[in-house]
């Protein structure tokens, strides 16, 4: 009897920490973003959630309007989305990059306010559920549990994503400019890299993986106006912990935030977040810079 | 020297001035709806300026402001339904739980500045969130604590309404005149030394920390005067009052009106709760012209209405001589 009791309790761990490795998946595309935008230009983008939820928002315009497919969708939501983004970076943070941080945190939150609105105006403050898509509609078999393919499939697509960004940021042309900035923006500047540029362009890219989470996330999580703010918190958690502007950090930060959070939930309910934001408060007061963090925080 | 202290007076006046006019509302025949959201805007006023004392005076941009809200307002609303609706006795209790707590959490976040001390502070206002929708024997979870009684001042129950109205503005108006003080003197005076640069401050002499420490404490204190408010108007309070949200609302009165200054966030916490009713009548029309609203203002007018004002007053005053 303890003993079957003890599979149960096995099972009950197990699938926790699948939830979490999933969400930990979306968490890292996200924060990744976020964590370029500030590594880059020292934007602390607020509007990241919102970009976000357009990437839901943006799939079933597709769907809906054009009649295509989910996949296709998937692909053509982010493509949406950068040019917006680009547009809104030039409009509005471009032209007060000179000013002191906290202006493009401030116009960040405004903004964040008007992509919800917007959202709100044109299609409703209601929930749109979307079934999960074609060849992985069913579950699969694991270690006797019954899970959601799309589930593991869009954790997977959001890894190899992922392992993109960080192979571009490694290893090409303009990853070595991103680089080159990060470290020392006025003397990238002077060597010739058009920061103005990369900066505009990393901005949107950023929400273009922003959108691409929201987009993936939909057939999971549901979409909504509000879609973006939980995920928005919780990056904001793991780029803090890992340090503002470390995409290493960022990693490890998304899947323990992730994991503390399914773990946590599954256990002590909602007392898991609560000890969540404990835990990164504390490990920010003992090192400011992050825990992977190497540079400066503000 | 001599200018300065004449320049205070008139400050001193025109508070008087203007709240005694405010008072006056009432009895000129102002629609009762109408001196409901004054109210509500002077309570928020209250929080506006506790946020711009830590934030635009002391340089510490906090974004979990509702924190020391939100929890003023449980502690009141949970003893003036337990014990009793005396105004006084639940005000005093609210600050008996906030100011502990101001000053046990300012002790270990004064230690960060910049975006470390924004984000940490909205970590510390979400865990008084979630403890607010997890510990349900008290807070009753995410159906907030309800069933506040009117509060009674000196054994006279103040109702809803002129009578509240007045009571908010007595109290903001004794807490504009206590903020004038304390920015004018020697500790405000540092507060902006500290603001303009924290290193060189710290160079001559200034315990940076200490400073910032009791401008923590004393922001949240003003913050859980205005919860009390606040309960004790809505008549009851839910974890939302302490949202991120939330904070981000009260962030947005202080640079509306414009940070640093005494007037400012007056100014935009009557601006934001008018904007917000007139723009009610569709959720989504208001969130986004809000925002176009505050990116407009941050983008163009960094210093905020009161930086409009006083820059208009500053052209007028060259011309004429």
């Amino acid at each position: 009897m303890s003993r079957r009791r003890a599979a149960v309790d096995l099972n009950f761990l197990f699938i926790n920490i699948l939830n979490g490795v999933v969400y930990g998946a979306f968490l890292l595309l996200t924060s990744l973003g976020l964590s370029l935008v500030f590594g880059l230009g020292r934007v602390v983008n607020f509007a990241h959630g919102a970009l976000y939820a357009m990437g839901g928002y943006a799939l079933i315009a597709v769907m809906h309007a054009g009649g295509a497919g989910y996949w296709l969708a998937l692909v053509a939501a982010p493509l949406l989305v950068i040019p917006i983004a680009i547009v809104i970076e030039r409009a509005t943070i471009d032209p007060i990059r000179h000013r002191p941080d906290v202006d493009t945190l401030l116009v960040t939150f405004g903004l964040s306010s008007i992509i919800v609105g917007a959202i709100e105006y044109v299609w409703g403050t209601g929930t749109t559920l979307l079934p999960a898509p074609a060849p992985f509609a069913g579950t699969v078999n694991v270690l006797g549990n019954q899970y959601p393919l799309y589930r593991l499939i869009a954790a997977l697509v959001s890894l190899l994503v992922s392992v993109g960004v960080f192979a571009t940021i490694a290893f090409t042309p303009v990853g070595l400019r991103i680089r080159a900035i990060t470290d020392d923006a006025g003397m990238a500047q002077a060597l010739g890299v058009n920061i103005k540029r990369l900066l505009t362009l990393v901005f949107g890219f950023a929400a273009g993986l922003a959108a691409l989470a929201g987009a993936l996330a939909a057939p999971i999580f549901a979409i909504h106006p509000e879609m973006g703010m939980n995920i928005l918190i919780d990056s904001f958690l793991v780029v803090v912990l890992g340090g503002l502007g470390s995409l290493t950090g960022s990693a490890i930060g998304a899947f323990f935030v992730a994991l503390t959070k399914s773990l946590g939930g599954g256990y002590f309910a909602e007392w898991s977040t609560a000890f969540l934001f404990l835990i990164v408060a504390a490990a920010l007061i003992v090192r400011p810079t992050g825990v992977f963090g190497r540079g400066r925080v503000a | 020297m001599k200018d300065e202290a004449r320049a205070r007076r008139l400050t001193s006046l025109l508070i008087v001035a203007g709240a005694a006019l405010l008072a006056l509302l009432p009895f000129v025949g102002v629609a009762p709806f109408t001196i409901t959201l004054l109210t509500e805007a002077l309570i928020f006023a209250v929080w506006a300026m506790s946020l711009d004392l830590m934030t635009g005076y002391a340089g510490m941009l906090t974004f979990g402001h509702a924190a020391g809200f939100g929890l003023g307002g449980y502690a009141a609303g949970y003893f003036a339904r337990e014990v009793t609706g005396d105004f006084l006795a639940s005000l005093l209790v609210s600050e008996l739980v906030v100011l502990p707590a101001a000053l046990a959490i300012g002790f270990v976040v004064t230690r960060l500045s910049g975006a470390a001390f924004a984000i940490v502070s909205l970590c510390i206002a979400q865990v008084l969130f979630q403890i607010a929708v997890a510990w349900r024997s008290v807070t009753d979870g995410m159906d907030g604590l309800v069933g506040v009684p009117l509060p009674t001042l000196l054994g006279v129950t103040v109702h809803n309404g002129n009578q509240l109205y007045l009571l908010t503005l007595l109290v903001a108006a004794m807490l504009c005149l206590g903020l004038r003080q304390l920015v004018a003197s020697p500790f405000g005076r540092t507060l902006g030394a500290i603001r303009a640069n924290a290193d060189r401050a710290a160079a001559i002499g200034i315990d940076v920390r200490l400073h910032k420490w009791l401008v923590f404490a004393i922001s949240w204190a003003i913050a859980g005067v205005a919860g009390t408010l606040m309960v004790f108007m809505k008549g009851g309070t839910t974890p939302m009052s302490l949202h991120w949200i939330e904070s981000g609302n009260v962030l947005i009165m202080a640079i509306f009106g414009g940070l640093g200054t005494l007037f400012g966030p007056i100014i935009g916490a009557v601006a934001f709760v008018f904007l917000r009713d007139a723009f009610t009548s569709g959720f989504a029309v208001w969130q986004l012209a809000f925002g176009i609203v505050f990116v407009v203002v941050v983008l163009i007018f960094p210093s905020g209405l009161a930086g409009v004002v006083s820059r208009s007053w500053m052209l007028l005053w060259q011309a004429r001589s």
